[in-house]
């Protein structure tokens, strides 16, 4: 098979995935008790019977529920994912407006892990087993271990409360790209980025350490190369492989992780509209959220399949 | 579904144990010199074999119910059930469940035949009806809130009469009388208890002065920006300490910064009724009439108000008006008219047709006399918007039929018929049937401008859909940014200080130094909502004034000098609700009996670290204005039937226990 045919197998493999992906999405929030009338109408004393049915009638929440997701899905495949049913919105403009928000702060805490962790990992590898090397590897254990939530809290506590050094807020009327936002993005891309470092840094110690055991080390070294060259041109590349993969699969949890930080760190993000929407019941944004980060953690196992057969080629006869 | 920590009995029994092992150690100390508390010796007294001797009735198997979610009101459930276990007279569970499952369960018709006890939060206003119908009235069985299908004609009536009819809507002496009969009567009859009133509280730096809580968050600082009713204004000095600050010391100008908790979901008022949108729109808006903290009616873009006639009429009068409509399968009424109102003898769900009342048969009404009460508002002339227009009455008229089909509709067309313009500065605002609390209801909407409401889509003024709201209010809108922070700044042209306080409002009779207007020139607003990442900001010095943070958190705030604390009770309530449709708990000196062992001081004292107030009346300080003659003597009379008394529950029971 060839790459490009293997690109394209899997490519194509997203549809099914997605369809899978959009109906437990939607089972998921129509099979839970309470819906954003329940919600509404709940505890209010002045909101009649008829009043009620008029409200799921109006709001698409009537009918069978498989006529309810063929009507849901009809209108998500050209893009439409229905208003905010409180404001009347529509939901693709939040989706949108907040994106990048999301974007900016996951990017942020994923160059972080990645600054932090291949530099910790070559370090452990070479000097495997003795104190740096064992330090490392603690921290590494704390780093996946440490919640997220109480990461963010114990980082604003020292270093905006005790310290003074960051607000607490993030500077508003600043575009995203401001020297005032970068330096605030600091706190919480670490928050973010850590136990992505904290993997990432593991598995790189263990590939190196894996390839500095090849045959083909010795003999370069054996060669006389200086060791430098052997670190970064030889065993580097090939320790990589496996750290890339990771790197595109740890997206995944750095936008799952963006929600509570979002919240702890009062990101304006897709990820604390995400809160707000379930408090609210607002399915449509919940489903537009839902099914936007299952599309996109799709896409970013899609990119490291393709990355990783293109980084080794025996991957494509699998 | 029930919650998975009923799986095993003898855990949560451990687990209710110790909860009440620590907080009946702390509360000790604090109920030290309560006169007839008996809190400590309720954990080896009691117990025991004489509740065996009533035959089979006792232990009686009781389950009790509630929310997962909220802790504090699992943890008062917790509680109240370990307390009725230790007299040895109960056997209790208690179930939770998560919130909209839970929501679903009680507000099932068919829930009160379970006999269970369900616990749930609701919260009141100045209206005094909003702490006894929502519980009582057999109308909100199945809905919101008489969970356990109290059907009592008598509390109905009594109910009824204190709010509808000539007589009480004139004379608020005689209507505070019949609530009065409505305390006492429920107190007898025991259907529910309602445990304690919420406290609101909010905590600023000692910059901002002059502030005071008002029993609504949704007010809280547009009530003290400006409100001659109380003498209330805030001000901000960043150069001495807040503390008794006097209106003489009254600085003018600054910038206050303060966090919300929730984004601003609409800035359209009649489009939302959440509480931190409404916050967010009283900057910019104001109604016909204003209130005090004791939810007085004082005229505001109304000059004066006056009730012109009342007519003695009930709903079915109107049918001649009505128009027939269909209905669709779901028992909706088919139409996209407002509905003003159903005739009382149609039912939706069961009929294919039903007559109601739309917006244009409800004025056709009013226009030939019948009505249940005609109210005239002479608006204040010269009130500008900030647009330039000037407030007529288009305005009103047009506010008031833009909330047909919103959000606000249900509570408005509760009470309200129609609005007719009757000249350039005079509205008519009618009410369905004789109402006493249509004096403040009717009046009640935050007022539009008729040139906005024509330009916009309903629903839309907001300026995410590039529309900018424009009231009449002191200041004006700014900026927004979803989500992140909403900035309004003072308006040139504010009508008081046009006029000038004394001027503006005939009522007025304060103090000569009172500003005529709001004296801050701006708000900046962040939205917060992690209640840790606010109080932070706040320490930090990032925001001047935040509210709804944790209670744990306030205790360091109160001791900081840096920092005030200020806590009001509000209308936000809890209650158990007993079901009385299944014996035995249809014998009233059983839940006399348990009333008597739930303990409100310890409740709120250690589940509620002090911040609520014991309900000893079921209405709170903010309904007192009309809802009882005295409320001194109320409580006094009232008090003894809430009180913690394991003697007198047992005394109950016992007796209780003899008839069976």
């Amino acid at each position: 098979m060839s790459l490009q045919r293997f690109i394209l197998k899997r490519t194509l493999s997203i549809i099914p995935i997605m369809f899978g992906v959009s109906v437990i999405t939607f089972g998921m929030f129509h099979l839970t008790p309470g819906d954003p009338v329940t919600q509404l109408v709940a505890l209010n004393p002045d909101v009649s019977a008829a009043e009620e049915a008029a409200l799921r009638e109006r709001w698409g929440l009537s009918g069978p529920v498989w006529e309810q997701y063929l009507d849901w899905i009809s209108n998500v495949l050209v893009g439409d994912f229905g208003l905010e049913l409180q404001t009347g919105r529509e939901v693709s403009d939040i989706v949108w407006s907040r994106l990048p928000e999301t974007i900016a702060l996951g990017l942020f805490g994923w160059a972080f892990a990645l600054v932090i962790a291949i530099p910790a990992g070559i370090y452990a590898a070479i000097n495997k087993d003795n104190l740096g090397d064992t330090i490392s590897r603690f921290l590494a254990l704390s780093g996946i271990s440490i919640p997220n939530f109480w990461l963010g809290l114990m980082l604003i506590l020292i270093f905006s409360l005790y310290l003074g050094l960051f607000p607490v807020l993030a500077p508003s009327r600043q575009s995203l790209l401001s020297p005032e936002m970068l330096w605030y993005l600091i706190l919480p891309g670490i928050t973010i980025g850590t136990a992505s470092a904290a993997s990432i840094m593991r598995v790189m110690r263990t590939s190196m350490t894996e390839e500095l055991n090849k045959e083909y080390v010795t003999a370069a070294r054996a060669k006389g190369l200086p060791e430098r060259t052997v670190i970064l041109k030889h065993v580097l590349r090939n320790s990589l492989i496996s750290v890339v993969t990771l790197a595109a699969t740890l997206t995944a949890s750095i936008v799952a992780g963006s929600v509570v930080v979002e919240v702890v760190f009062n990101w304006p993000g897709l990820g604390r509209e995400f809160i707000d929407a379930i408090n609210q019941r607002e399915i449509n944004v919940v489903m537009a959220i839902t099914l936007f980060t299952g599309f996109f953690v799709i896409l970013a196992n899609l990119v490291a399949d393709i990355v990783y057969a293109a980084l080794d080629p025996r991957i494509r006869y699998d | 579904m029930p919650s998975r920590h009923n799986s095993s009995d003898s855990n949560r029994q451990i687990n209710r144990r110790n909860v009440i092992a620590t907080i009946g150690a702390a509360g000790a100390a604090s109920l030290a010199g309560c006169g007839g508390q008996s809190g400590g010796d309720g954990s080896d007294g009691g117990d025991g074999g004489d509740g065996g001797d009533g035959g089979n009735l006792f232990p009686l198997d009781v389950q009790l119910e509630v929310n997962a979610d909220n802790s504090d009101r699992l943890q008062m459930v917790e509680l109240i059930a370990e307390s009725m276990e230790q007299t040895g007279y109960f056997n209790t569970t208690v179930e939770t469940y998560e919130w909209n499952t839970y929501v679903g369960r009680v507000l099932d018709p068919e829930y009160q035949n379970n006999g269970f006890i369900p616990c749930i939060g609701l919260s009141g206003t100045f209206n005094p009806g909003s702490f006894s119908n929502a519980l009582h009235h057999s109308t909100n069985i199945g809905a919101c809130c008489n969970l356990n299908g109290i059907s009592d004609p008598e509390i109905d009536e009594l109910m009824d009469s204190a709010r509808y009819g000539v007589d009480v809507a004139e004379d608020a002496d005689l209507r505070a009388e019949r609530y009065d009969e409505v305390w006492n009567y429920l107190a007898e009859e025991r259907y529910s208890s309602i445990t304690h009133f919420n406290l609101a509280t909010s905590v600023s730096n000692t910059d901002l002065h002059g502030f005071e809580m008002w029993p609504f968050q949704d007010g809280m600082y547009s009530y003290n920006m400006f409100a001659p009713q109380d003498e209330q204004i805030m001000w901000v000095d960043r150069d001495n300490a807040a503390g008794d600050s006097e209106l003489s010391d009254l600085s003018e100008g600054g910038t206050l910064s303060l966090a919300f908790g929730a984004n601003i979901e609409s800035f359209d008022p009649p489009h939302s009724s959440d509480t931190t949108s409404t916050l967010a729109q009283n900057f910019l808006f104001e109604s016909l009439t204003d209130n005090d903290a004791q939810g007085n009616v004082y005229p505001w873009l109304a000059e004066s108000y006056e009730l012109l006639n009342t007519s003695s009429i009930e709903r079915i009068a109107y049918a001649d008006y009505m128009s027939t409509v269909g209905t669709t399968e779901e028992g909706a009424i088919d139409t996209d008219e407002q509905v003003v109102m159903q005739h009382p003898e149609d039912s939706p769900a069961e009929d294919d047709e039903v007559r109601v009342l739309l917006p244009d048969d409800a004025t056709a009404a009013a226009e030939d006399g019948t009505f249940g009460m005609q109210y005239r508002y002479n608006l204040q002339e010269g009130v500008e918007f900030h647009n330039g227009d000037e407030l007529t009455a288009d305005d009103v008229v047009a506010t008031y039929e833009y909330v047909e089909n919103s959000v606000l509709a249900p509570q408005t067309f509760d009470s309200l018929l129609t609005a007719v313009k009757v000249d350039e500065y005079t509205v008519d605002l009618y009410a369905q049937v004789p109402d006493a609390e249509a004096e403040r209801e009717l009046p009640g909407l935050l007022i539009l401008n008729a040139s906005q409401i024509e330009a916009v889509e309903k629903g839309n003024i907001d300026p995410r859909e590039g529309n900018l709201p424009v009231g009449t209010g002191p200041y004006e809108f700014a900026e927004f940014e979803d989500a992140q922070y909403y900035e309004v700044t003072k308006f040139d042209n504010y009508w008081t200080e046009q006029k000038g306080v004394s001027e503006a409002f005939s009522w007025f009779d304060g103090s000569d130094e009172f500003p005529d207007g709001p004296v801050i020139d701006g708000f900046e607003v962040e939205i917060v909502p992690d209640n840790s990442t606010r109080s932070g900001a706040l320490q930090n010095g990032e925001i001047d004034s935040t509210y709804g943070l944790n209670t744990s958190t306030l205790d360091d705030f109160k001791s900081s000098e840096e920092f005030l604390v200020y806590g009001v009770e509000t209308g936000g309530y809890e209650y158990i609700q007993y079901p009385v449709n299944v014996a035995p708990f249809d014998d009233a000196r059983l839940r006399q009996a348990i009333n008597h062992l739930i303990p409100r001081e310890r409740i709120v004292e250690n589940v509620f670290s002090g911040y609520g107030r014991p309900a000893w009346t079921p209405i709170p300080q903010l309904a007192q204005g009309s809802g009882t003659a005295d409320a001194d003597a109320l409580e006094e009379e009232l008090k003894p039937m809430n009180e913690y008394n394991v003697e007198r529950a047992e005394e109950l029971l016992e007796q209780v226990a003899a008839d069976n």
